[in-house]
């Protein structure tokens, strides 16, 4: 775990560092842009701090996003296309098929790795190539379009109190993670399990149970993530998670996510999404290209990996 | 990554014991499928068919089983399909060169492009094995921050397109060259396994490897220099996916930045299948590269029954999720038993 000061210091050194060069990321429009993309990637980062706290892992997420946007559009496609049907109900349908769609996937990564007792890296990595096997299968490969315009209101331009819709909801489901994490048995427990799942078979926590509903609560979060994303696109997109497994990973570790298990909290993937929206909007205005872009992130994972290990063990030492 | 030191048991005494039921469900699972193929598709049992499938599976069958080198030391390696993508570019980038300046040695630019792109997997193996055996990082994150830093260098140098310009002895003698019906590929995949079953059972590097990763703590207490072996694993398996990638770049004639795309997860996919332990401390080449060899015989199945490509990655999913529980439950009755 980085320690609590670190990363919040370095986003400012950040922020500060990039406006020597393009002053314009301090402008108030660009502050709401980054608070804006980083709810996104929050949702996503907390989704797998989840299940990295269990000692977990979900390789999936990026090709389950892909899936439950393709699933969402297409619903909201076919049922606004029924003679009469109030665009409401297709909305809501298609909220709710995309969520069901996410907890499907977070079930049988977390019954087939907890049930059978297997890594949940390697079924994840199963559920990975279904997920986007369906995703390509069922969209054909091309986006889904005509999505109602009632979706990307509700989801991307609305305001309430001026405040936009992605903060809110992203706010509202990070809290909800957070609070369950930190004040519940149920979170307790998960830490429990991912610090040391014999201790906690020991003492009588029922381990198969919590982590078929680590699973599930994390992919049912991204599917909300993805709802989010396939309302700003405004189509069903079959590619949409291209790059989400590598950062909301990153995001959770640079900010401060044990791998090890047991150790990170909501706050920390917050931060962590708040390190590499900074990081990637200073680069984009600074006009730095996309591949040197990839570079300098994975230099930042792995430097935030040293960093766990320096600061965990001189923790342990003294 | 995933490591209950509790539970480990020290295995490398258990390389000796070498029985049916050590070798899990993949062989029967291999046979079945295969049976069921030739007996309900003719053309699969075809020997343009085998050798198709045997030349495809070359590639993944070396990259599988340097994975298998670093899983059974504890670890895995995320950045095999960049390393590749990198080797692939440096070495066609210098070929290219070389043969630019001097036209009349076709073969010393050759050469030097090929120690140009195994040097490429040997940078990338140093600083992925001495970041895990002196760092003792997760090895999972340092080798997947590797392969954004390593795949966005190998974009940068080419922006993204194919380096075309091979010299033509390259391609025809290595890439496509064939031996008895079998391309270059086979023959070298068919020597790594070879070489590395025999090395991991009967060498003392060989079983003191599988020691380091059974209980890296006993080997270090019966005095097995373990850094040396971690940075060993990373630095074979990198090489391993050089050599991959400079046989596949050699196939397809130009140097492509998406070369190892899918390989690095088929990789964890084909030795996983053949029942090498993520905690550590075993593994057998011979079953990694059966493994390597049903996954592309499931594809092979696919593409003859004309499955569309998108379906096909939703069965891989489905097999390779089968293949584990299957073999978890096989561990689980032989233990009972």
């Amino acid at each position: 775990m980085i320690s609590t000061l670190l990363v919040p210091a370095l986003i400012v050194v950040m922020l500060l560092g990039f406006s020597l060069y393009v002053p314009r990321i301090l402008f108030p429009r660009n502050l709401m842009n980054l608070i804006v993309q980083t709810s996104y990637l929050a949702v996503f980062a907390t989704a797998q701090t989840l299940v990295l706290v269990t000692r977990g892992f979900d390789l999936s997420l990026g090709a389950s996003v892909s899936m439950v946007s393709v699933i969402a559009a297409l619903v909201m496609v076919t049922v606004a296309g029924g003679v009469g049907e109030p665009v409401v109900y297709a909305v809501v349908l298609g909220v709710i098929a995309a969520l069901a769609a996410g907890a499907l996937v977070g079930l049988f990564n977390g019954a087939v790795s907890a049930g059978f007792a297997v890594n949940p890296f390697i079924i994840t990595l199963g559920s990975l190539n279904i997920c986007y096997g369906i995703a390509s299968t069922i969209s054909g490969g091309r986006p889904v379009f005509n999505v109602p315009a009632a979706f990307s209101t509700v989801f991307y331009d609305g305001r309430v109190l001026d405040v936009p819709a992605p903060i809110l909801i992203a706010g509202a489901a990070c809290l909800g993670a957070h609070l369950l994490l930190d004040r519940t048995v149920l979170g307790r427990s998960l830490y429990l399990i991912g610090g040391n799942p014999r201790a906690a078979a020991v003492a009588g926590i029922p381990v198969r149970r919590r982590l078929i509903f680590a699973y599930v609560f994390a992919s049912t979060l991204s599917a909300l993530g993805s709802l989010l994303l396939t309302a700003r696109t405004g189509s069903g997109e079959p590619a949409l998670g291209g790059n989400l497994l590598l950062q909301s990973i990153a995001a959770a570790v640079i900010g401060g996510v044990s791998l090890r298990g047991g150790v990170g909290t909501v706050r920390h993937a917050i931060l962590g999404a708040l390190f590499i929206t900074i990081l990637s909007n200073g680069m984009n205005l600074s006009r730095v290209g996309g591949y040197v872009q990839e570079i300098v992130l994975g230099v930042c994972v792995v430097i935030a990996v040293f960093l766990d290990v320096l600061l965990s063990r001189q923790r342990s030492a003294g | 990554m995933i490591r209950l030191s509790t539970w480990a048991p020290s295995r490398p005494e258990r390389v000796f014991r070498i029985g049916v039921g050590e070798a899990g469900l993949l062989p029967i699972m291999v046979s079945l499928l295969i049976a069921v193929l030739v007996i309900f598709e003719p053309r699969f049992a075809t020997i343009q068919n085998a050798i198709n499938i045997l030349r495809n599976a070359s590639f993944l069958m070396i990259v599988a089983v340097g994975q298998m080198l670093v899983m059974i030391v504890g670890g895995l390696d995320m950045s095999i399909g960049a390393t590749m993508a990198l080797t692939s570019v440096a070495s066609v980038l210098v070929m290219t060169a070389v043969a630019g300046a001097l036209p009349d040695a076709p073969n010393l630019a050759i050469l030097t492009g090929i120690t140009a792109g195994l040097g490429c997997g040997l940078a990338v193996g140093v600083i992925n094995g001495l970041c895990v055996a002196l760092m003792r990082v997760p090895p999972f994150m340092v080798t997947l921050g590797m392969a954004s830093v390593v795949g966005g260098v190998a974009l940068m140098l080419t922006s993204g397109v194919p380096v075309y310009g091979l010299p033509q002895s390259f391609i025809n003698e290595v890439g496509r060259a064939l031996w008895l019906g079998l391309p270059t590929a086979f023959y070298v995949a068919l020597a790594i396994v070879v070489g590395l079953a025999l090395g991991l059972r009967f060498t003392r590097p060989g079983v003191r490897t599988l020691a380091v990763g059974g209980n890296r703590q006993a080997a270090a207490v019966s005095g097995v220099p373990t850094g040396v072996y971690l940075l060993g694993a990373y630095v074979a398996c990198s090489l391993l996916a050089a050599v991959a990638s400079l046989l596949l770049t050699a196939q397809i004639g130009s140097g492509q930045g998406a070369i190892g795309d899918q390989l690095t997860l088929e990789s964890i996919a084909a030795a996983v299948i053949a029942g090498v332990s993520l905690r550590g401390g075993a593994g057998r080449p011979e079953l990694v590269a059966l493994g390597a060899i049903f996954l592309l015989v499931l594809t092979n199945a696919m593409d003859l029954m004309q499955v569309d490509s998108k379906i096909q990655s939703i069965w891989l999913g489905v097999f390779v999720v089968l293949a584990v529980v299957l073999e978890a439950l096989g561990r689980g009755v032989s233990r009972r038993g």
